[in-house]
């Protein structure tokens, strides 16, 4: 059967955003500005940075993704963040390695509310006509400097976001515990550009990639967007199996 | 109603020579069985790269080691992927040929190009343009087939006048065939003439109504070949044993671990955005019905799974849709013992075909 990712969040679980709750309420993230970037990585620098309940992607990539919301309860923010491709199941899913906000409320109420696994930093997102550009930098030391190269306008329709799995502390059943947490936001697009991704500057370690070094590009993305950070719907033991280990709790929303 | 093999060759790790050796000799003598038993055709993917699901990235060497091995039954080349980072064309033309000959004119030849980034990316093929190519190459195949001498100027690609050699056993030359899992395959298959080789496992109401628009569109097709090979063809687990809980169990089984194999490849529009792929193809049925490899939820409608009763009135009802063939696959990652393989084949060859057979009296007694 396929193959299984090595990492046992629960031996770690002090270095894991905690929740203080599971019943967080909804954001909604009006004309958000979305840069995302897709590169093949060598399949050997992934090991060990997947829960053990989920499967690799294969062949192995992440994305690298730049977002501008102008709008949000804690005032505007951008936030970058690096998802490794990867399965919940039967499911393609981007599991969160790492993540800078621009501003500390942001970091800090989406590390206590959905667990992502977010640092405050500089994050910029910067647009011009042949290009559309992510930088972020922490500790005055640039972490990503990347582009998405020559947009070419597309339709909103064959652009395909995948949910994100995050690890976390956060209290089910009495107790807190290390668990996955799936977070999945739905998207009305209003614009869509695809280009070539760019990225001359990516420090690993500072996105807790291990040794992942960037190889193929695939494909950039810039789309604007209506978006969301929804209540949180699933929780999956990181230990299982995603079709053993996945409970519901909360039912879908109504437009679902 | 036809019935035939498909193959995917699925190799469950761990990867050794002896496995992937006994798995290959298994689809083999699944394959001579199934000649014997008078299955119709026999059909081998063209994959690479696709870990576990499908080891068959040399299609035209295993079905001519099927051919050498059988009498009768017809070899399916599909789907041959018509991207030329994959395949020339003119290798595609010669090496049908040649398989053609050398299966007595028992070859079909079914086109399509490719649905998962593992694949496109790995040969670095642009994803925008495949359905284009794919066009290209199903135009240029029948005349370089038939055609003394050939030359072309394309988009894609190109040749000055050679003479393609040889010549397809078969005159004009083998029926074609193009795959349909996206929405809408069914009609570029009619408007060209080709056979719908249907590869995803859609239920009743979905199927029904891509085989009548396909029986719609191809009244007033212009063939890409020679002649118009109007037939649709459909996929299926195949698990018949005499109890039906024990058939419909161990087809479940079946059947889920394919799918949660399927779903674990990279189709094209999941990482690389292009109107070219506008849809998942076969993965969303796929995903609501793989939860796991060892679920037990209900499967889409219409498997030709359980008691010979069951998969009779399954078949009947492929059959009311306009079906005229059904394409079964037999095992995934091994989770099928082969002598259970060998024993469904039997039992299905030996109360099933019977009854679907052409003229058959015990088709109008089960009417």
């Amino acid at each position: 059967m396929p193959l299984y990712g090595t990492l046992d969040i629960t031996q770690n679980a002090k270095a894991l955003p905690t929740l203080g709750n599971l019943d967080t309420e909804a954001w909604t993230l009006p004309k958000a500005e979305m840069l995302q970037l897709l590169i093949e990585v060598p399949r050997s620098t992934t090991d060990g940075l997947l829960p053990k309940a989920m499967h690799p992607a294969l062949p192995s990539y992440v994305i690298l993704a730049v977002t501008r919301y102008s709008e949000s309860p804690v005032g505007p923010f951008n936030l970058a963040v690096l998802r490794l491709g990867s399965r919940a199941g039967a499911h393609p899913r981007g599991f969160l390695l790492g993540a800078v906000a621009s501003t500390v409320a942001a970091a800090k109420e989406l590390r206590g509310r959905w667990g992502l696994p977010v640092e405050a930093g500089e994050v910029k997102f910067l647009r011009r006509h042949d290009r559309v550009m992510g930088t972020v930098a922490k500790g005055g030391k640039t972490i990503l400097d990347c582009a998405l190269v020559d947009p070419q306008p597309v339709a909103g329709t064959d652009v395909q976001y995948i949910n994100w799995v995050t690890a976390a502390n956060a209290p089910l059943d009495g107790q807190t515990q290390p668990m996955l947490i799936q977070v999945d936001p739905k998207y009305t697009f209003y614009k869509a550009e695809r280009g070539k991704p760019q990225v001359s500057a990516f420090d690993a370690a500072a996105w807790n990639a291990g040794a992942i070094t960037l190889a193929d590009p695939i494909v950039g993305t810039c789309c604007t967007v209506d978006t969301d950070l929804p209540r949180i719907r699933f929780v999956m033991d990181p230990l299982k199996p995603v079709f053993q280990g996945t409970r519901r709790i909360r039912e879908s929303r109504a437009d679902e | 109603m036809k019935f035939g093999l498909f193959y995917e060759i699925s190799i469950p790790r761990p990867w050794t020579p002896e496995k992937e050796r006994t798995v290959y000799n298994n689809c083999l003598e699944q394959v001579k069985l199934a000649d014997e038993l008078g299955f119709d055709h026999v059909w081998a993917v063209e994959h690479h790269f696709l870990e576990e699901y499908s080891h068959c990235s040399a299609p035209e060497l295993f079905l001519t080691a099927c051919a050498m091995v059988t009498k009768n039954i017809q070899v399916g080349h599909g789907i041959v992927v018509c991207v030329p980072e994959f395949n020339h064309p003119i290798k595609i033309a010669e090496r049908t040929a040649t398989l053609d000959i050398l299966s007595g004119g028992r070859l079909h030849v079914g086109t399509g190009r490719s649905a998962t980034w593992t694949e496109l990316g790995g040969f670095r093929a642009n994803p925008d343009t495949t359905k284009k190519s794919w066009d290209e190459f199903v135009r240029c195949l029948p005349k370089m087939w038939m055609q003394e001498t050939f030359s072309y100027q394309g988009e894609f690609w190109s040749m000055p006048e050679r003479t393609i050699l040889p010549k397809p056993y078969q005159k004009p030359h083998p029926p074609m065939w193009v795959a349909v899992t996206s929405p809408g395959t069914e009609i570029d298959a009619a408007d060209r003439g080709l056979g719908s080789l249907g590869l995803s496992f859609a239920g009743f109401d979905e199927q029904e109504k891509k085989i009548k628009e396909y029986r719609r569109r191809i009244k007033s097709c212009e063939p890409v070949g020679a002649f118009v090979n109007e037939q649709v063809a459909t996929t299926n687990f195949l698990f018949c044993h005499e109890d039906e809980k024990t058939g419909v169990e161990m087809g479940k089984r079946l059947g889920n671990t394919f799918n949660y194999l399927a779903t674990q490849l990279i189709s094209t529009r999941e990482v690389f955005s292009s109107p070219s792929y506008q849809s998942l193809g076969l993965l969303p049925a796929l995903r609501r019905a793989a939860t796991g490899p060892d679920a037990n939820e209900q499967q889409t409608e219409g498997m030709a799974y359980g008691d010979p009763a069951r998969i009779i009135r399954a078949v009947k009802k492929w059959e009311s849709l306009g079906v005229d063939c059904i394409n079964f696959i037999l095992n995934a990652n091994e989770v099928v013992p082969q002598d259970q393989v060998m024993a469904s084949l039997r039992l299905f060859a030996k109360e099933v075909m019977p009854v679907f057979a052409k003229g058959s009296a015990n088709k109008v007694a089960a009417e």
